[in-house]
Parts: C-alpha cells; structure tokens; sequence
C-alpha cells in the first residue's frame, strides 16, 4: 500500500511538471482551440516522399495524406513502385486498416502508427492550458488520453508527445509555404523510429 | 428513345472499341511476344508511372528509366520528382535512395523472388503461363491488350490483374497491375531501344 502510494505521488510529480521543467509561464487563453492546417485543404492531395528509420532498418516510399470530409483523413505509405505497405482510414475519433503489408501486421506497430498520425492530421483541438516560452506560445492539448502540447511561433511548428513529464515523440513542421509544410520529422524517444517527408507535390 | 438506352448504347460501343480475340489472333500474338522476349537480350526505356489511389483528385505521377539485361538483371531509375533506383540483380535487390545505399537478399524470400520474376516477365511481356493467370486476349484499335488475371494466393492480395498493351510488333507499350481494391498503377513506356550493347556500369547500384 505505501508501495502504491508513493508510486502515485511520483506519478503526479512527474506529470506534472513537463511545462515548469521548460520555464512555460501559464498566460490567459485567448482561443479555446488550436489549429493544425496542414492537412486541411480537401481539393489537396498531399504526396510525401518518405523515408523511415526503424530500428536500423531504412524503408522509402511515397507517403499519401487526403482529407476526405470533415474530421475524415485517409493516410497511404506506398513503395515507389506503388504497392501499398499501409492505408489507414481516421474517421472523427475512429481509426481503420483498410490494408498493410503481412510483415507489418502487427498490433503494436499499428498502435504507434494510429498515435503519431492522429496527431499528425488532426485539425482542430481544444486548448486545455496556454503557455509562453519567449516568442512562442504553447498551447497544451489531448489526443487520445496522451498529453501534447504545440508550438506556435508565427505558424505551428513543432508539436511534443508527452507521457510522465518527459517528450516521447517530437513531430517538426517545417519550410511552411502557404499552410503546407514541406518537410515534417516525426521523432520518438523511446524507441528507434524516425520519420521524415518531404513533399513532392 | 430514352436517354438511358441512348447512354447504354454509348457505353456499349464504347466496350466495343476493345473486342475479343479469336483464338488464332491470341495464338499468332503469343508466338509474336514470346519470339521478341526470346531473343531479348538488352531493353532500355523511358518510362512514365501513375499511381491511381481512387480516393486522390490527381494520379501521383514519376518518370524515370528502364534498363533490362538477360536473363534477370533490371534497374528501375526513378528520376521525378525524387531519384531512387532500384536493382534487382544476382537474387539481391540494391535500393539507392536520393544517394542512400541499401541491399536486401531476395535468395531466401520466395515471395520476392516470385515478384522478381513477374516484374522480367511483364517488361517482355511473356506471362502467358496458364498455370499462373488465367488470361484474355483483345484487339484495341491497333494494339493487343491481354488480361493476366493472377490465380496465386499470396499475389491476389496485392495484384489481382495485370494489363498488358503491346504494339504491333508485340513490345509492351504500357504495363497496369490492379490491385484488388481497383487502385491501379500504370506505366507507359517510350523511347525503347532494343538489343543494344549496355556497359555493366549501369547495372551498378
């Protein structure tokens, strides 16, 4: 029972405190959300070239997002060739595998897929807490039951995973030309995965 | 007359545009292409791709370049929008990605093995193996288009046709493999130069 206790007092300690081991000075909210537009255009197709790093194991391919409708986003990882490794349907807070590679079916690696791509695309979030570190504001969200929180200087350009007071995955926007980011890096900490598109068209 | 009729009569002679072949045309055409891909022994080509994924307003669109060596040696060489190559060479495959090298051997992996094989065969268009597809011969204007409907499992789940155009001298103009949700991806070929010497050099990763 102490075990326990203490265990939880630990837990509340380091989650807690992600934004004061950061200096983010708590400011008065003027949205109630925030917005990632990178992925909202529906007459837009956004084609990635994509390389990912996974365990030392490098695979490239094309990387496809398309909004659909409102709040429905389908995400597609092809080979050059155009075979498909994966295609992901997110629908409002639904996720589905409409198709992955037999190598790749595995529930764990979809897991993390289905995480990092939700945040990816998800376009409009409530703001739970609102901070400033220098010029930028951070803006602290929810997606999924995990903590996040977004950097906005002029545009948004950074959004941090965080789980236990520390980053477990850092998402980077990038050479951002008329809301579209041409380069985007999705970083975890804690296991060796790194993704990187660029945009070809 | 209704306008549906008018519209089924359009779609009609639409589908009409391709008919079949009898068995003699099939016959003669086979013979054609399995005499050409016989006596390949080199192929060099421009090609341009497109992946149609139905739910895109624009197919994505790469161009790049062929080479074919016999008996089974073939570089694609993407070079738009990004470069990439990929060698399938000496049951290895060499990816040279925007300068980043990589190689997988495909000795052990009968799956890719079997992909090596229908990819040679497709660029020759030499597929008629009835144990593998069952297969559909078509007059298009004044080309010949055959269906190589795959029967193999494993294959099924991510190609279930291949669609090949040859010309009139029984060469691959365009190459589309459908996968079984009807996206397709689609490569035309141009500027074919067939049987002419190709240093090794271009066969390196």
């Amino acid at each position: 029972m102490r075990y326990l206790l203490s265990s939880f007092c630990l837990l509340f300690i380091a989650c807690g405190s992600y934004s004061k081991k950061h200096d983010f000075q708590i400011v008065k909210s003027l949205n109630s959300h925030i917005r990632n537009s990178y992925f909202s255009d529906e007459t837009k197709d956004y084609v990635y070239k994509a390389n990912i790093t996974v365990y030392d194991n490098d695979f490239s391919g094309i990387f496809i997002v398309k909004k659909i409708d409102e709040a429905n986003y389908r995400i597609v990882f092809t080979t050059e060739i155009g075979n498909k490794v994966f295609d992901f349907s997110f629908i409002n807070d639904t996720f589905k595998v409409n198709n992955i590679l037999e190598d790749m079916n595995k529930a764990l690696l979809i897991n993390i897929l289905k995480k990092d791509f939700s945040a990816l695309v998800k376009e409009k979030l409530p703001v739970i807490k609102s901070y400033s570190l220098q010029d930028t504001l951070v803006y602290e969200t929810v997606i999924l039951n995990k903590k996040h929180f977004y950097f906005k200087t002029q545009q948004l350009n950074k959004i941090i995973r965080v789980a236990n007071g520390k980053e477990k995955v850092v998402f980077l926007f990038s050479e951002i030309k008329d809301t579209i980011a041409h380069q985007i890096n999705v970083r975890h900490s804690n296991i060796k995965l790194n993704i990187n598109l660029k945009l070809i068209n | 007359m209704p306008k549906i009729l008018y519209i089924l009569f359009f779609i009609a002679s639409a589908v009409n545009a391709q008919t079949k072949m009898d068995s003699s045309e099939a016959a003669k055409l086979k013979a054609k292409v399995k005499a050409h891909a016989g006596s390949l022994e080199t192929l060099l080509s421009d090609f341009v791709q497109y992946k149609h994924l139905d739910f895109l307003s624009n197919d994505i669109v790469t161009t790049g370049k062929l080479a074919f060596k016999s008996p089974n040696t073939v570089k694609w060489e993407y070079t738009k929008p990004f470069k990439h190559t990929v060698l399938f060479k000496n049951e290895t495959l060499f990816i040279n990605d925007e300068g980043k090298k990589s190689n997988v051997d495909i000795g052990s992996n009968e799956m890719f093995k079997q992909l090596n094989t229908l990819i040679i065969n497709s660029i020759k268009g030499d597929m008629f193996n009835e144990n593998d597809f069952d297969i559909s011969y078509f007059n298009n204007e004044t080309n010949s288009e055959v269906y190589f409907s795959v029967k193999h499992e494993k294959i099924l789940k991510y190609i279930k046709v291949f669609h090949i155009i040859f010309n009139k001298e029984g060469h691959v103009i365009e190459l589309k493999m459908i996968e079984p949700s009807e996206d397709y991806t689609r490569i035309i070929f141009s500027n074919r130069s067939i049987n002419i010497p190709l240093s090794d050099a271009i066969f390196t990763q």
